[in-house]
């Protein structure tokens, strides 16, 4: 789909992303894994068009990327919003649709996968946290860009509505559509996404699959990996 | 109702949608009705009681003109509206967006900034239109009670303060787009309203090039739209900063773009502006539509002065704070300035209020030259202007009786039902209107 290379973000004497580079692939959910302050929310800003990156480029086939291709390409839902507070969910959806052009024709499955039914008539400002993320998931899948980038999909859901969301990301991802998830619950990582990349002090620990992961972990301690956090821990 | 199709329809609907969920827009509907209220009742009180209302002398009203008598000073509660309540309602429409985080998502349309920012501003500024039915409603309470209307007059009133509302809502939008929060967005604004008075003060003071920047302050141009004169220059200044601040917004609103590029675009934006006021300056057409023609000549002397080719040279000899100045400013040197393709005028004094100047032996002379020819006077009539610069330039003065004489339209009529269309009507309206609407929302 598209590769990220050396990607920099400084705060003045603070360096959040240090070089970060990172592939792409169509249709496969991609998890940004690292610990809070890892630099994961800059890198989705930054990957967004939120944040100006100080050094790095992003190429598609060999070539960079446009800031109208990569505005094209990419969808940045951030985390911890509160978008048009006096406004309903149904209100929000259509026009989300309406603004950017979206799938309209996916509204009802996505509204049903989603459970937000009966949240339509519900002002955003009035959502829980967790019904405010699952209504904010439903605008990311029914945008028409090639790419959701979702920062921290699972905050605020019970354990019962992280698998059907995962579950809904996934199926979406075996349709075609590519998903990339900022995460920093582990668990939800390795239940949900197909590769990973490793973040940590601004710095790409590793990519790959878990067995790749796994691998490099045994590469550089020695000893076999287990699971990911055990891998994550190895790595970081 | 028909949805709209394009991005930008879209985005105007939400815009509408979140002006009419914000408290603010519903306190500036139902605020301003009382506050047109008393600026109309209280005007229409003493045009009636001039006017000869309970007995007193019938004649006073003869000049008078609704102009002055009720549209300057019912349109001023406007005035007010727009300083203290509009700016709330446009750091609620800009500021909004940032805070609750929609623009993380809005900003990945990829619409221009400025596309952006013009559909704020158009919201705003029907948001406008909307409030200025209290004084629309105040016309028709005029026209009902027998009152004349002389439609251009009332327009330039109303373009007036429609371009103030516009100089305000520029202002507090790129105060909001450029400041991290609300709270300090409106008191950027605040100040830069209370500094446009302190430029006032010191231009009464100081006069010379603070009283030609005070010309160009927001109530120095109302008070010119309020006497019914529309000055070219005054409008295309006022345009170029309602654009300038459009454009500080957008360029405060886009993200993914380093701060130094913002700095760098904004400076450039200043200096472009400065420049484009700078041109603006050397504009010299205006349009007087007051029907008393309060701004100009009589028709007779301008057809006169049409024959005065060469450079007129004023040198007036009064302090800034004289009240005479203010005289000779308003009654001639202003319709001098209209009238006559070259005007120059210099004021001198020793001090700023004239007090200790009155024994001086120049102190008060008023030299007018024309072809090297001079001629003193004292007085500060637009008679005696013209009475000098008739015979500096040669030119025979017109007859007496000449032109049309503005008779006034008195009108000895109390404001009957003013009161309750304002303060009880109009406040439960709003109010009603404000609860179905946000009902209807969701």
């Amino acid at each position: 789909m598209f590769c990220a290379q050396h990607l920099t973000k400084r705060y003045g004497r603070l360096t959040a992303l240090s070089g970060v580079s990172f592939s792409v692939r169509a249709g496969e959910v991609l998890g940004l894994i690292g610990p809070n302050g890892s630099g994961k929310t800059t890198l989705f800003e930054c990957l967004g068009g939120v944040l100006p990156l100080d050094e790095g480029s992003f190429l598609r086939n060999g070539r960079p990327m446009s800031e109208r291709e990569r505005a094209s390409t990419l969808f940045y839902l951030p985390d911890a919003i509160v978008p048009w507070p006096s406004q309903t969910v149904r209100w929000a959806i259509d026009f989300t649709l309406g603004f950017f052009g979206g799938r309209a024709d996916l509204k009802a499955d996505v509204i049903q996968r989603l459970d937000i039914g009966a949240l339509l008539d519900s002002t955003i400002g009035s959502l829980s946290k967790g019904q405010r993320k699952r209504a904010l998931l439903a605008i990311g899948l029914l945008m028409p860009h090639a790419v959701l980038m979702a920062d921290e999909p699972f905050d605020g859901l019970d354990l019962r509505q992280s698998r059907e969301v995962g579950e809904t990301l996934r199926s979406y991802a075996s349709a075609g559509r590519t998903v990339f998830l900022s995460i920093h619950q582990i668990r939800d990582a390795a239940r949900v996404c197909d590769r990973f990349v490793l973040l940590s002090g601004g710095h790409t620990r590793g990519e790959g699959t878990m067995a790749e992961l796994a691998a490099l972990a045994a590469a550089r301690t020695g000893s076999a990996g287990g699971d990911l956090e055990e891998v994550f821990l190895a790595l970081t | 109702m028909r949805l709209p199709r394009s991005a930008f329809g879209w985005l105007v609907a939400k815009e509408i949608r979140e002006l009419t969920a914000s408290a603010s827009w519903w306190v500036l509907l139902v605020a301003i009705g009382p506050l047109v209220g008393v600026t109309f009742i209280n005007a229409a009180r003493t045009y009636a009681e001039a006017s000869g209302l309970n007995g007193t002398s019938v004649g006073v009203g003869e000049a008078f003109s609704p102009l002055v008598g009720i549209w300057s000073p019912t349109f001023s509660a406007c005035e007010v509206a727009a300083v203290f309540l509009l700016p709330f309602v446009a750091i609620r429409l800009v500021a909004g967006d940032q805070q609750s985080g929609a623009l993380k998502i809005e900003a990945q349309h990829p619409m221009a900034p400025i596309v952006r920012v013009v559909a704020k501003v158009i919201v705003l500024v029907g948001a406008w239109i909307v409030a200025s039915l209290a004084p629309l409603a105040a016309v028709l309470l005029w026209v009902q009670y027998g009152g004349h209307v002389h439609a251009p007059e009332l327009m330039t009133v109303a373009i007036g303060h429609l371009l103030n509302a516009g100089l305000t809502i520029a202002l507090a939008a790129a105060a909001a787009a450029m400041t991290e929060h609300p709270s300090t967005a409106a008191i950027f604004t605040l100040a830069v309203t209370v500094g446009t008075w302190v430029l006032n003060f010191i231009a009464a003071v100081q006069g010379g090039f603070w009283e030609t920047a005070a010309g160009y302050t927001p109530p120095a141009m109302i008070a010119e739209f309020q006497h019914g004169l529309i000055r070219l220059d005054a409008v295309l200044i006022a345009l170029a900063f309602i654009a300038a601040g459009m454009a500080l917004t957008a360029i405060g609103l886009r993200h993914g773009v380093p701060m130094r590029r913002r700095i760098r675009e904004s400076l450039t934006l200043a200096a472009a502006t400065a420049a484009v006021v700078f041109a603006c300056t050397f504009v010299h057409s205006s349009w007087d539509f007051s029907e008393n023609r309060m701004n100009s000549f009589p028709a007779a002397d301008e057809l006169a002065l049409e024959n005065v080719h060469s450079p007129l040279y004023i040198e007036v000899n009064l302090a800034p704070e004289d009240p005479r100045r203010a005289d000779l400013e308003h009654k001639a040197i202003a319709k001098l300035r209209r009238a006559l393709p070259k005007v120059h005028v210099r004021y001198q004094s020793a001090t700023s209020i004239g007090l200790f100047e009155q024994t001086s032996p120049h102190y008060g002379e008023i030299w007018y030259e024309i072809d090297g020819r001079r001629r003193m006077s004292r007085a500060t009539t637009a008679e005696s202007a013209l009475e000098n610069i008739y015979e500096l330039a040669r030119v025979a003065p017109p007859g007496e009786g000449q032109g049309d004489i503005f008779r006034g339209y008195p009108l000895a009529v109390y404001p009957n039902g003013a009161a309750t269309v304002f303060y009880g009507i109009w406040p439960a309206v709003m109010t009603a209107v404000a609860l179905i609407v946000n009902r209807r929302q969701r």
